[in-house]
Formats: C-alpha cells, sequence, structure tokens
C-alpha cells in the first residue's frame, strides 16, 4: 500500500521531516482485503482507512504548506509604475526650481566663509575627484538599469526604485530650503544670482533638468543645495537596489562587492573634491538606507501590514505605500527574464535556480 | 469502547487502524484482544511481523503497554479500589508534560497490578524568566542606563570640543533660514521651551513609576535616547555651523586648555545641558537639537505607554511638546533644519524599534527583514530577545509605596490590567 512506503520514507528523514510535501486526501474507496475475513462491508472500512491514514500522517511528519508566489500575487499593474515615474519626475523638477530658488539666498563668499569641517581639515581638495564621483554614478546607474530590464518583476521594483527616488528627493527640497549652507569652499564659482528675471530662471531650470545636475555635462552651476547631498542619494540608491534584487550566489557576491566600491568610491571622492560637508553625504546616507529598508520591510512582511502594532505605518506617506502595494503579496522573488519574450529555452537562466527554494534554504 | 480482553479480531483492526498502524493489520488479523496484550518483542523476531515493523515493534508495543494500564484501570475501578492516587499514577505516566514516556515500568508490570505507594512524577521547574513573557532583567536595564551615560557624557565631550571651532559671528554671520525671515526673536521663547521640556521629562518619569514592565520600558528608553545622542555627536562634529543668531554670547575658547575644558564638560553634564541652569553657554551644537529630541521622545513614550482613554493627557503633552518646538524657532537658537531632521530621526528610530520590538519576526536575522541590518541590531537582540509580544500597559505601585500600603487587600484599578 502506498501509504506504508510513504511511511517508510519518514524513517530516512532527518528531524526536520524534510520532506515537505502537501498531501491533499481524497474520499477514494481502496479495493482492500478485509481483515479477519469477517466483516462485510466495505465502505467504512476504507474511509475509517483513509482517517488512520491521515492521523498517522499527522501524527508522524510535519508538513508545511509551500506556497509559490504565483502570478495573480505580484502582478504588474504598470499603471501604478506609471504614476510613481510621474512623481519621480515630478520632484526631479521640483528639485531643480528650488535650487534655482536657493541660489539666489546663498550667501556670498567673502560674507559667509565656508564652514569648518573635519574632512576638509584632513584632506586637501583634489581637483578631479568629482568627475570620478559622477563617472561612478553613471556606471551605478547604468548597470542598475541594464539589471532592471532583465528582471522578471520589473514593474514593481520600478514602481519601488521611482518611488523611493522621488521621497528622497522631496525630503531634499524641504531641507535646503529652509537653512542655506553656504559654499563649502572656495573654489566655487555659482553662477550669478538673477533677482528677478524670471525669464533667466527658467532658461536655467531648463538646463539643469536637461544635464541631470551633473557637472560633466556642464549643468552644476548653482550653488545652494547642500543639505543633503543628492550624489550621495543616487549612488547609495542604485546601490541598495542592485544588490537588493540580484542573486546571492558567490560569483554575484563579487559583483555586489564591485558595484559596493564604485559606490563607496563616488561617495568619498564628493568629499574629497570638497564639493558637499561631511554632514551632507552622512545624513543622505542614513536617509536613503533608512527609507529603503523601511520600505522593503513593510513591503516583504504581509504580516506586518494586517498587525495593529505596526509603527511603520505612522509615516505620512503609508496611504501612497498601500496604493502601490496593495496587490503585491510576497517578497519579489529573483527571477530574471528576457525583456522582449524570447523563446524560453534560449536562455539558461542563472538565477532561475535559485529561486525560492534557495532563499528559503538561506533563511 | 469495551475492555481490551473482550476485543475480536475486528476491534483489533479498527483499533490499529485508528493508531496508525494499518501495516500490521495484515499480518495481525487473527489476533484477538488477549492475544494483543501478549504480544512482546520475540514475536516481532519471527515473521509474519518482522517483515512489517520498520522499529522492531517498538511502537506497537508500547500502544500495546498503553492498553494494558486502561485495562488495569478499567479493572480496578470495577473492583471498587480505594487508593485512588494510584489511578492517578497510571494515568501520570502517560500524561507528564504532555510526551507519553516509553511506557516501560522498570519492573515490568505490577505483579497484581497495585502499586503500595504513588508514583512521582517530577515536573522540571522552569525558571523565572522562561515562564514570563515579560522578564524583568535590571541587569539589562542597567547596561541600557550605562549606555545612555555614556553616549550623554560624549556629547557633553564633542561640545566642547566644537565650541573651539564655531567660528566668530563677526566671521561668520548667521545662515538665512526661511524661519527666521518670516518670524523675528523672542527673546522669553527658550525658557518657555526648557520648562516644557522639564515638564514632559517629569511626567514621564512619574509615568515610568507607575508602569509594571519599567524594567523593559527604562531599557528601551535609555537606548533610544543614548543613540540618538549618540548620532547627534556625529553631526555636530563633522561640520561646524555658525551661531544662528547675534544674540548668542559664547563662552570664550579656551585653545588647549584641558582642565577648563574638562570642568566646563562637568558643569555641563551637571546643569543637563538647560540654559536655565546656566549650563548652555557653549556654541556649536546644532546640527542637530537636542531639546527637540527630549521633547519628541518624551512625548512618543509617554503616549506609547499611556491607557488610550486619556486622550486629554496626551493631548496636553503633545501641546507641550509641539509649543516647546516652536518656542525653540522663535527664539532663534536653533537653525530649522535643525529641528526637521531632530524630529525626524527621533521618530524613526521610535517607530522602527517598537515595529521590532513587537514583531517575532523581525527579530531575527533573515533575507526578508532588512531592519536586521541596521548597526545596532546585535544591542537590540541583547535587550529584546526574552521579551515576547507586546509590552502591555499594566500598572503597579512602585515597590516602596507596595510594601507602605499593603496592609490592607485593595481592589484598586493601579494594579489592573489595560487593554
Amino acid at each position: 500500500m502506498a501509504a506504508s512506503h510513504l511511511l517508510d520514507d519518514r524513517e530516512d528523514d532527518g528531524p526536520n521531516g524534510s520532506c515537505q510535501v502537501m498531501v491533499m486526501m481524497e474520499e477514494r474507496t481502496h479495493p482492500q482485503a478485509t481483515p479477519c475475513g469477517n466483516q462485510v462491508d466495505d465502505k467504512p472500512k476504507s474511509t475509517k482507512r483513509l482517517q488512520g491514514f491521515r492521523k498517522a500522517l499527522r501524527k508522524n511528519q510535519d508538513y508545511s504548506r509551500i506556497s509559490k508566489p504565483s502570478s495573480s500575487q505580484l502582478p504588474s499593474e504598470w499603471w501604478k509604475t506609471g504614476i510613481a515615474f510621474i512623481w519621480a519626475g515630478f520632484n526631479l523638477v521640483l528639485t531643480t526650481i528650488m535650487i534655482t530658488v536657493v541660489n539666489e539666498r546663498v550667501p556670498d563668499k567673502s560674507v559667509s566663509p565656508p564652514l569648518p569641517d573635519k574632512f576638509f581639515d584632513y584632506i586637501p581638495r583634489v581637483e578631479w575627484a568629482f568627475s570620478v564621483t559622477e563617472v561612478n554614478g553613471m556606471i551605478l546607474v547604468a548597470l542598475w538599469f541594464v539589471q532592471w530590464l532583465f528582471l522578471k518583476h520589473r514593474a514593481i521594483v520600478g514602481r519601488r526604485f521611482f518611488f523611493l527616488q522621488g521621497m528622497l528627493y522631496l525630503y531634499r527640497i524641504v531641507t535646503m530650503y529652509i537653512t542655506t549652507l553656504p559654499v563649502p569652499s572656495m573654489h566655487m564659482d555659482c553662477a550669478p544670482k538673477l533677482y528677478n528675471d524670471s525669464h533667466g530662471k527658467i532658461k536655467r531650470v531648463l538646463q539643469l533638468v536637461s544635464g541631470g545636475g551633473l557637472s560633466i555635462t556642464g549643468s552644476h552651476l548653482l550653488c545652494g543645495d547642500f543639505l543633503y547631498s543628492g550624489h550621495t542619494v543616487m549612488l547609495t540608491l542604485t546601490f541598495l537596489f542592485i544588490q537588493e534584487y540580484s542573486p546571492r550566489s558567490c560569483r554575484w557576491r563579487c559583483y555586489h562587492g564591485f558595484c559596493g566600491l564604485l559606490s563607496a568610491t563616488g561617495v568619498v571622492c564628493i568629499l574629497v573634491a570638497h564639493e558637499h560637508y561631511s554632514v551632507d553625504v552622512v545624513v543622505a546616507y542614513f536617509i536613503t538606507s533608512h527609507l529603503f529598508y523601511w520600505y522593503h520591510t513593510m513591503a516583504n512582511n504581509q504580516a506586518l501590514r494586517d498587525s495593529p502594532h505596526n509603527y511603520l505605518n505612522r509615516t505620512w506617506w503609508n496611504w501612497v505605500f498601500n496604493f502601490l502595494e496593495k496587490n503585491v503579496k510576497t517578497p519579489v522573488p529573483c527571477t530574471f527574464s528576457w525583456p522582449l519574450s524570447l523563446p524560453y529555452v534560449c536562455f539558461k537562466n542563472p538565477c532561475k535556480s535559485y529561486s525560492m527554494v534557495q532563499s528559503a534554504r538561506d533563511e | 469502547m469495551k475492555e481490551v480482553r473482550l476485543w475480536t479480531c475486528s476491534d483489533v483492526s479498527d483499533w490499529l487502524t485508528d493508531e496508525g498502524m494499518q501495516e500490521y493489520m495484515d499480518a495481525l488479523q487473527n489476533v484477538d484482544g488477549p492475544a494483543l496484550l501478549k504480544l512482546s518483542e520475540e514475536d516481532f523476531k519471527a515473521s509474519p511481523l518482522s517483515l512489517v515493523t520498520g522499529d522492531s515493534g517498538r511502537q506497537l508495543l508500547e500502544r500495546i503497554e498503553t492498553l494494558r494500564f486502561t485495562s488495569h484501570m478499567k479493572a480496578h475501578k470495577n473492583n471498587n479500589h480505594e487508593k485512588s492516587h494510584h489511578a492517578n499514577g497510571h494515568a501520570g505516566i502517560a500524561l507528564a508534560n504532555g510526551s507519553v514516556s516509553n511506557g516501560k515500568i522498570p519492573n515490568g508490570i505490577p505483579k497484581n497490578g497495585l502499586h503500595p505507594e504513588p508514583i512521582r512524577i517530577l515536573i522540571p521547574s522552569l525558571p523565572e524568566q522562561e515562564r514570563t513573557p515579560y522578564p524583568t532583567e535590571w541587569f539589562k536595564t542597567g547596561v541600557a542606563f550605562l549606555y545612555a551615560l555614556f553616549c550623554f557624557l560624549t556629547t557633553t565631550v564633542v561640545i566642547s570640543v566644537v565650541h573651539e571651532r564655531v567660528p566668530p559671528k563677526e566671521e561668520s554671520p548667521p545662515l538665512p533660514d526661511k524661519f527666521f525671515d518670516l518670524f523675528d526673536r523672542v527673546e522669553w521663547a527658550f525658557s518657555i521651551c526648557e520648562i516644557n521640556g522639564m515638564l514632559l521629562v517629569g511626567l514621564w518619569f512619574t509615568q515610568w513609576l507607575l508602569l509594571k514592565h519599567r524594567s523593559i520600558v527604562g531599557r528601551r528608553f535609555f537606548f533610544i535616547v543614548g543613540t540618538l545622542y549618540l548620532y547627534r555627536c556625529v553631526t555636530m562634529y563633522v561640520t561646524t555651523l555658525p551661531v544662528p543668531g547675534m544674540h548668542f554670547k559664547c563662552s570664550p575658547k579656551l585653545f588647549g586648555d584641558w582642565e577648563a575644558q574638562s570642568r566646563r564638560v562637568m558643569k555641563m553634564m551637571a546643569g543637563g545641558g538647560l540654559s536655565i541652569t546656566g549650563s548652555h553657554s557653549l556654541c556649536g551644537d546644532y546640527l542637530y537639537s537636542g531639546h527637540t529630541v527630549m521633547l519628541t521622545l518624551t512625548y512618543l513614550f509617554i503616549k506609547e505607554y499611556s491607557p488610550r482613554r486619556f486622550w486629554w493627557y496626551h493631548w496636553i503633552c503633545w501641546c507641550l511638546s509641539a509649543i516647546g518646538i516652536f518656542c525653540i524657532l522663535l527664539a532663534h537658537d536653533h537653525y530649522t533644519v535643525d529641528v526637521v531632521v531632530a524630529y525626524y530621526m527621533t521618530t524613526r528610530l521610535f517607530w522602527w524599534y517598537h515595529t521590532m520590538a513587537n514583531q517575532q519576526a523581525l527579530k531575527e536575522i533573515s533575507t526578508g527583514n532588512l531592519f536586521s541590518r541596521v548597526w545596532w541590531f546585535g544591542p537590540f537582540q541583547y535587550f529584546e530577545s526574552n521579551v515576547r509580544g507586546i509590552v502591555p500597559r499594566n500598572y503597579q505601585l512602585p515597590f516602596l509605596l507596595r510594601t507602605m500600603t499593603s496592609a490592607r487587600v485593595k481592589y484598586s484599578k493601579l494594579d489592573s490590567r489595560e487593554s
């Protein structure tokens, strides 16, 4: 009988009961030889046997249900990604407007000299360091973009990236505006103030947006956007996303290490170039990493969302989070797929073998 | 269920099915009740039983032992046996601690089925801590207190160091600040802020004394406040902001005079850094604002660990806190960004810590728990590993008051469960 086979298998397994299978019981009448040869009625015997079988399984083994994240649990919902993209774009434009406004309020270098900064005391300025930062930043963004293209659930991940980026830039707008720090170093040449020239200001905004705010493209002329550092935000955020949405095997860890190195070098070079105060970089790193962890913990733990003792939902953006992540019920598994659906057999997916079984084992 | 001795073959097979041992059914199909009771290990060594059994019949023999006892019990009951504890002794063996013993009495079945004395079963008494989900571990609270003290001391030292680096007002005028543009300075506002702060701290301290699980809550408070002041040390130190207003009178700089500096540190610690006590004479500690931290944190703790019904109390504390923070800015004593960053850090750390403490799943390192990547996860686990569940809002008079009033029985609300 099949049941005894299963029960024999039990003897070989370890104490954890690592054969994790959910046996679906069906009511089937088994034609069995009746014991003792006396009894006549077949049906109650077999159902009784079935019940005994169930009890035996329940008693002797631990079964845990493994629910595969089906596509219904991770819906794409590209329109939500579109909204997040608009949100990020809106905040980027608002940031550039704010930088233009703040540039008017930056005190002149002669009036307000650069503030004392511990890092600047020890490390003198190196001119080309800022280009290193920006090159690193562009490499990281490109790497992340390529990785994102190959993710299977790119709608969900993209949504998260845009939302977090928008949030971080929004916070940056607030801190930039309320208090204006002086320039960190005498080398900085700020664009002249246009007191009431709104036409000129609009042109500046467009120039900044088109250049992405990078000095390599020649659009980093405005001052005043010091607390906190947008370059640090991008470097840290892209690295965190790259690390989070890629497999965790040995080869990939080298890749993570490389990206981490790029990110760290970029951040240090900002300070070496005396382009930001140390406190700008520290605060930016802190806020970025905390927001990232916060969002992903909320998103990965379904139990948290329903719990009444979840203080994570006391943030002001909780309703946006609920809107974006309402239908995402499980952590996004690390699966890759071609961006344009080529036949599946062509692509030997390295990550497929590290699907949820691996992650469960890691845990 | 009828007695084992009266069982027929079909009863035996039914029993085997119930016990989940259908594999023996075919082999024992001609076995009835008494024969079942007579089964022993030798029977399992010979066929046909040796072919079906996987564990040389151990499990089945255990079950048969249980059957034997139950049949004993029934027999004794029928004989009106006087020693009732004997029956209990039997039952106890099968049920001690929820785990069935291996069913073998050392000397086999007693000769006439009677034990002269009851069998004592020792239930291992768990240590106190494992019993309650909210153990009072004052040692850990002491560690947290020392940590907070260390952080306060470091902050004072760093303020004293930073004071030397603050650029003079003439060289570096106050930075442009939106709030200062809108509101002019009001002189007495800072005293309001400090009075509010002292009130809130006093209220929180009284409330803490009345909590039942004060060691756990105290531990959390000290740890959070210590960490916030530690972060403050870092941000204060790396970049020095100039004074926010020309009204500031900073103490003169003592270049390299360590003795005088340490005396300043002592004075500041003794006064708590408040200007009311005259110990707020050092400049440079602007990013971020310690006053805001204390005002916000005490309010958060007060609200968290007091009954929900006392909404008026929460509102009063909220007003105290908000007015205090507003007055800091009104007095032009801190930049707006200092206050905003301080509020953000305090609330985030508080909510983060408490969410982690309230969810068992977040106390372990796993790929889904990104909160475990934070640097203070180790100390957090140390403090909160034995706390299982959400600390309930129970109240209890502190020890001294309890001993004084323990003469008569009280049915007060103070020693009650608060949902």
